[in-house]
């Protein structure tokens, strides 16, 4: 299904579109925003009015080279640090904060970030468990899930014991516990070899698309990045 | 379960794996610690309850005194008991005398009881060991059973007894003549000094020994076991004739110096102990610590995963709270364990050191006392807990004030 194109640096309000009789929800939304960084005593401005948009089940690449914001815009778009000026919004709301994330955003990290102390089945389930809801409808949802990113027969295997590969699928997994509406992934293919990297994007943008969740990736891979619907480049805090 | 004590419990035990180090010393300093105040507190508590005890039961719960001698004994007797809570009221006479066994001389306090009133205030019956009470009237004694070890006495045997009386009758060319008395009996209280130096005669016979005519020394008298002692010994002094001058004083005004370092020498030791667990609750701030610096990553994640600042915070105050709590239940079973086999341990160590001797002359037990008062029980536990727990509120707070988008840039 083909997604409408939005300007990744036009205000929101500009850029909600509809495709034929289909409207697609915008899940995202930043709006002019600048980010700056004390580096000792010098000031360092990252992010210098940054506008992006994504709509429901769309995907969104972000290039860029090192040090040109990239992990700065995803962590504001996360809600995990603010804007000096400008605004993030989630469907429209201004709420980012800790307790709607659990809900509508899932993030997937280069180094995978999963609890070593946890086994696979239970690194997905924290996802859940952080939301307020354990049940037997959310175990068998992350068992499901752990069959859907293929580590059915691993899924009591503590992250110490998978490979890298089979780790990042379970951040995939964990990722999209929650039936988030929008996932964020950093650098998702940094830490493997490209043969399982583009498994791992083959993986993400398979399951955005099929349960229709918006996805951000932010990524050096050009390869990779052309896959997304969209795609954009960031030089110097700035979407181009 | 809250996520963060799911997850607080997951990286104290983690599944599959064994315990961390890091836990492992943490729980088993504060074990130690608990373990340690247990043992001190219950042997020293032991201690005290029973010299408490042994007071009681040889002194009864107030003792009346009179200025001199006591000379009519039965009337005050008799109001004595007329005081509601008064249970048992029995008189007595006591002095130093000289005692021989087969040319080997000894010194005892003599005990003269009155046999037939004597079980109504002091539990005499309990503490014979060999023969009775019963046979025990003017022309018999019962020993303490070390004195008769250390004289080779033995049931049957004739002992000779005498007074100081026996100096005033020669100074006025007088004759008083050692009374000679057969062994009926051999007593332990299980108190070192009472064991090896006490003898009991009836009243009759130390008022003979003492030339007291029908006087004696004093009253013992047994209470209600819920009355206070103090406020019975007020009630009876206000049930006391003018004459004779007498005052009734409760065991523990009676003991009160002996009573208040015995308390002093116990919450001193207490406090000092205490300080084990404190060292011990560094130990789990400096491992908590450690584990927010090694997690900051994990901490990060929580945050991006939607967790709070307070969540977080919690997640690292429960695991200083259950490394306290398995540590205060390791150092119970721990400290319990030690006491129920006290006395093996006591006696192996003293086998080992050749003190076994020493240990009974110094401290008068020929056991290991043990007693432990419940309100000092909840307050080690508790104590421990809560100290433990604030251990664990810095490394929490620190982990609270980790942004996440900071933790997650250590990537």
């Amino acid at each position: 299904m083909s997604k409408p194109s939005s300007a990744g640096f036009q205000p929101a309000s500009e850029v909600e579109q509809q495709a034929g009789s289909l409207r697609y929800r915008l899940i995202l939304e930043a709006s002019d925003v600048h980010k700056t960084y004390l580096s000792g005593e010098r000031r360092l401005e990252v992010l210098h009015g940054v506008s992006i948009s994504v709509h429901e089940g769309e995907s969104v690449s972000i290039r860029g080279e090192s040090g040109s914001g990239k992990s700065t815009l995803l962590h504001l778009l996360a809600g995990l640090d603010a804007p000096d000026t400008g605004t993030v919004k989630w469907e429209g709301s201004l709420d980012t904060g800790a307790g709607r994330r659990a809900r509508f955003l899932g993030m997937v990290f280069q180094s995978f970030y999963l609890i070593p102390e946890l086994d696979a089945l239970g690194n997905v389930l924290m996802a859940a468990r952080v939301a307020g809801k354990v049940g037997a409808t959310e175990k068998q949802r992350a068992k499901d899930l752990l069959a859907r990113v293929g580590l059915a027969e691993r899924e009591h295997h503590l992250p110490s014991q998978l490979s890298g590969g089979e780790r990042q699928r379970v951040a995939v997994a964990r990722a999209l516990m929650n039936s988030p509406r929008l996932i964020l992934a950093d650098e998702p293919t940094g830490n493997l070899d490209e043969k399982t990297g583009d498994s791992i994007i083959d993986l993400l943008l398979g399951l955005c698309a099929e349960q229709q969740i918006a996805l951000v990736l932010v990524t050096h891979n050009a390869a990779h990045a052309t896959r997304a619907g969209r795609s954009v480049f960031m030089r110097d805090g700035l979407l181009q | 379960m809250p996520w963060y004590l799911y997850l607080a419990l997951k990286q104290l035990f983690p599944t599959g794996k064994r315990l961390s180090f890091f836990t492992a010393i943490s729980i088993l300093g504060v074990a130690l610690g608990v373990a340690t105040l247990i043992v001190t507190n219950s042997v020293m508590g032991g201690f005290g309850y029973e010299i408490r005890r042994m007071i009681i039961d040889t002194q009864g719960d107030v003792q009346i005194r009179a200025r001199g001698l006591i000379d009519q004994a039965e009337p005050l007797i008799e109001t004595v008991s007329k005081v509601p809570g008064v249970l048992g009221v029995t008189p007595f006479a006591e002095g130093v005398g000289m005692l021989e066994y087969g040319r080997k001389p000894a010194f005892p306090i003599i005990q003269g009881v009155d046999v037939n009133r004597v079980n109504d205030v002091i539990p005499l019956n309990r503490f014979i060991r060999v023969g009775s009470l019963d046979e025990l009237d003017d022309d018999t004694v019962i020993l303490s059973t070390q004195l008769a070890y250390s004289l080779g006495a033995h049931l049957g045997g004739k002992v000779t007894i005498s007074s100081p009386l026996l100096i005033e009758r020669l100074k006025n060319d007088e004759v008083f003549l050692p009374r000679e008395l057969t062994i009926v009996g051999l007593f332990e209280i299980g108190h070192q000094q009472l064991d090896s130096n006490t003898v009991l005669v009836t009243l009759r016979r130390m008022q003979d020994l003492y030339g007291l005519g029908d006087a004696v020394h004093g009253l013992n008298v047994r209470i209600s076991e819920k009355l206070d002692a103090d406020q019975m010994a007020t009630r009876i002094n206000a049930a006391l004739p003018d004459e004779p001058e007498s005052r009734a004083r409760s065991w523990l005004e009676a003991n009160t110096e002996f009573l208040f370092v015995l308390q002093m020498e116990k919450n001193l030791v207490s406090i000092l102990l205490l300080f084990i667990i404190l060292v011990a609750s560094f130990s789990i701030m400096s491992s908590l610590l450690t584990t927010v610096v090694r997690k900051t990553r994990e901490i990060g994640l929580l945050g991006a995963l939607g967790g709070s600042s307070r969540q977080i915070a919690a997640c690292f105050c429960v695991q200083g709270f259950l490394i306290g709590l398995i540590g205060t239940a390791t150092g119970l079973c721990l400290g319990f364990g030690f006491l129920a086999l006290r006395n093996e341990i006591l006696l192996l160590f003293t086998k080992l050191t050749g003190s076994q001797e020493a240990l009974e002359r110094f401290y008068q037990f020929s056991n290991v006392p043990a007693h432990m008062e419940r309100a000092d029980l909840v307050l080690i536990v508790v104590g421990t807990i809560v100290i433990s727990t604030l251990a664990g509120i810095f490394p929490a707070w620190r982990a609270s004030r980790l942004k996440p988008v900071e933790a997650l840039r250590n990537e």
